[in-house]
C-alpha cells in the first residue's frame, strides 16, 4: 500500500474548488435568502409593532373621545331637563293664563245671558203688569178720568213756551167717543189754555184706554193711560 | 490479482496521473456545483418546497455550528458544510454500479484531513493572529507544546484512518460477500454501508468543527478556552 500524492494533491485541490464552488453556488445564496427572510420578518413583526402601538394610541384617544361624548352627553341631557322643566313651566302658566281667560269669558258669558234673562224677564214681567195694569184702568174709563186728563192736558199746555202754543190746527185723540158739547167744552178750554184759537179735531184711538192726546204739527202731548203705561213700561224694561 | 488498494491512472493530464476517484470526484463536484447553481437560480422570499428543502440544509449546517463551535456560522457554513455534503455524496456513491466511493481511497481521506489540518491554522490565525495561534500551543502550561503539537498531527491522522476504514471496510465486504454469496445477499450491508456513510461524514464535519473551535478558542486572548479532544 502507497499513497499515491498526485491523487492526494488533485483531491485536496478537489475539494478546494468543491468548497468554493459551494460557497459561491450554494451556501451563500441560500444563507442570504434565510436572512433576507429573516430581516423582513423583523421588519414586519416591528412594523406590526408600531401598528399596534398606534391602534393602542388610538384606542386611548377613541375612549378619551368617548368619556368626552359621555360628558357632553350628560350635559346635553341636563340642558334638556331643564329647558323641558322650563317648557313644562311656561305651558303650565299659559295653561293657566287660558283656563283663567275661559272661566272669565264663561263667567261673563254666562253674566250677560243672565243678564240678558233678568231683562227679558223684567220685559215680559213689565208687559204683564202693563197689560194688567191696562185692564185695570181700561173699567176705569168715565167723565171723572176724561176730566182728571183734561186738567192734566191743560197743564201740559200751560207748561208749554208761548212759541209753541201758536199753532194752526190740533188733533185731539181720545180712547173713546167724546160726546158734541164736550168735544165744545174741551175745544174752548184748549183754546183759553193756548191763548189762540186753532182748529181742532176729535178723534178716536181705543188704545190709548183712557185719556186726551194733543198732536200739532210741532207739537204732540201725550196725556193718556197707553203713554203713561208705555213710559211705566219703558222704565221696567230699561230698570237695572 | 490486483490490490484492492491499489489505485492505477486511468489516464495522464499532463504529468498528473488522473485515478478513479478523481474522476468520481470530478463527478461529484460537477453534480454538486450544478445542483446547487440551479436549484439557487430562482430563490424567493416566499420559499417553495425545494428551497425550504435546501433552506433546512443550510439551517440544519448552521445550527450545527452554533451547537459545536459556540459562533455565529457564517465563516465556517462553506468548509464544514462542503466537508460533510461532499463525504456523504462520496460515501453513498457506491449505490451506483461501477462506482467506488473516493472516500474509500486514501488519498481521498488524507486530503480531506490535510485540508482540516490547514484549516484549524488558517481559522486560528485569523482568529488570534500567528503569535496567537502558537500561544494556544502552550495551554495550559508551555510544558505541553510538545504534546499538543502531536496531538494536532494526530488527530488529523485519526480523520484520516476513521473515515477510510470504515468506508473500505463496507466496500470491501460488500464486495466480498457479492462475491461469495450472490446478487441481493449484499443489500442489508449496503444499507448498513450508507448508514455508516452518513454517520461517518456526520462524524467527520463535528471533528472538524470541534478542531476549529478548539483552535479558535485559544487563540483569542481574551476569550477563556475549553481544550477540544477528538
Amino acid at each position: 500500500m502507497s499513497i499515491d500524492w498526485a491523487t492526494l494533491g488533485l483531491q485536496a485541490l478537489n475539494v478546494l474548488i468543491l468548497v468554493w464552488l459551494l460557497a459561491r453556488f450554494f451556501w451563500r445564496p441560500v444563507a442570504d435568502m434565510i436572512e433576507q427572510r429573516r430581516a423582513a420578518a423583523q421588519a414586519l413583526l416591528a412594523d406590526a409593532g408600531a401598528k399596534d402601538e398606534a391602534a393602542k394610541a388610538a384606542l386611548a384617544e377613541i375612549t378619551q373621545t368617548r368619556a368626552g361624548f359621555a360628558q357632553e352627553r350628560e350635559a346635553l341631557l341636563v340642558q334638556a331637563q331643564a329647558q323641558a322643566a322650563a317648557a313644562r313651566t311656561a305651558l303650565l302658566a299659559a295653561a293657566a293664563q287660558e283656563a283663567e281667560a275661559l272661566r272669565r269669558e264663561a263667567r261673563a258669558a254666562m253674566q250677560t245671558e243672565q243678564a240678558a234673562a233678568a231683562q227679558a224677564w223684567r220685559a215680559r214681567a213689565g208687559r204683564l203688569a202693563v197689560d194688567i195694569a191696562a185692564r185695570l184702568a181700561a173699567r176705569l174709563r168715565g167723565e171723572a178720568v176724561q176730566a182728571a186728563f183734561l186738567e192734566f192736558l191743560l197743564h201740559e199746555i200751560q207748561a208749554l213756551p208761548p212759541a209753541a202754543r201758536q199753532v194752526a190746527a190740533l188733533e185731539v185723540a181720545s180712547a173713546t167717543e167724546i160726546s158734541a158739547a164736550a168735544q165744545s167744552d174741551i175745544t174752548a178750554r184748549i183754546s183759553a189754555a193756548l191763548g189762540a184759537t186753532p182748529r181742532i179735531t176729535f178723534i178716536i184711538e181705543p188704545a190709548l184706554i183712557a185719556g186726551l192726546e194733543l198732536r200739532g204739527p210741532h207739537l204732540r202731548i201725550s196725556n193718556s193711560w197707553r203713554a203713561d203705561l208705555d213710559r211705566i213700561e219703558q222704565d221696567l224694561t230699561h230698570d237695572g | 490479482m490486483i490490490s484492492p488498494l491499489s489505485n492505477p491512472p486511468l489516464f495522464h493530464l499532463g504529468p498528473l496521473p488522473v485515478t478513479q476517484p478523481v474522476v468520481a470526484t470530478w463527478g461529484i463536484m460537477l453534480l454538486l456545483a450544478g445542483g446547487g447553481a440551479m436549484l439557487t437560480r430562482r430563490l424567493q422570499l416566499i420559499p417553495g418546497r425545494t428551497q425550504a428543502a435546501l433552506e433546512l440544509i443550510v439551517d440544519t449546517v448552521d445550527s450545527q455550528i452554533r451547537g459545536t463551535m459556540r459562533v455565529e456560522p457564517g465563516p465556517y457554513r462553506a468548509f464544514i458544510g462542503t466537508l460533510f455534503v461532499f463525504i456523504f455524496v462520496a460515501n453513498w456513491s457506491s449505490l451506483l454500479p461501477g462506482v467506488e466511493p473516493p472516500t474509500a481511497h486514501l488519498e481521498t481521506d488524507a486530503a480531506l484531513a490535510f485540508l482540516v489540518f490547514l484549516a484549524v491554522i488558517w481559522f486560528g490565525v485569523r482568529a488570534g493572529g500567528v503569535r496567537g495561534y502558537l500561544a494556544s500551543f502552550a495551554f495550559p502550561s508551555p510544558t505541553m507544546i510538545p504534546l499538543n503539537f502531536i496531538e494536532t498531527l494526530t488527530r488529523t491522522f485519526s480523520l484520516l484512518v476513521r473515515l477510510f476504514g470504515n468506508v473500505m471496510s463496507g466496500v470491501f465486504v460488500i464486495g466480498i460477500v457479492l462475491s461469495l454469496a450472490g446478487l441481493l445477499i449484499p443489500i442489508p450491508l449496503m444499507a448498513l454501508d450508507l448508514l455508516t456513510g452518513a454517520v461517518q461524514a456526520y462524524i467527520f464535519a463535528v471533528l472538524a468543527m470541534v478542531f476549529i473551535a478548539g483552535a479558535v478558542a485559544e487563540a483569542k486572548p481574551e476569550t477563556p478556552s475549553t481544550k477540544a479532544s477528538p
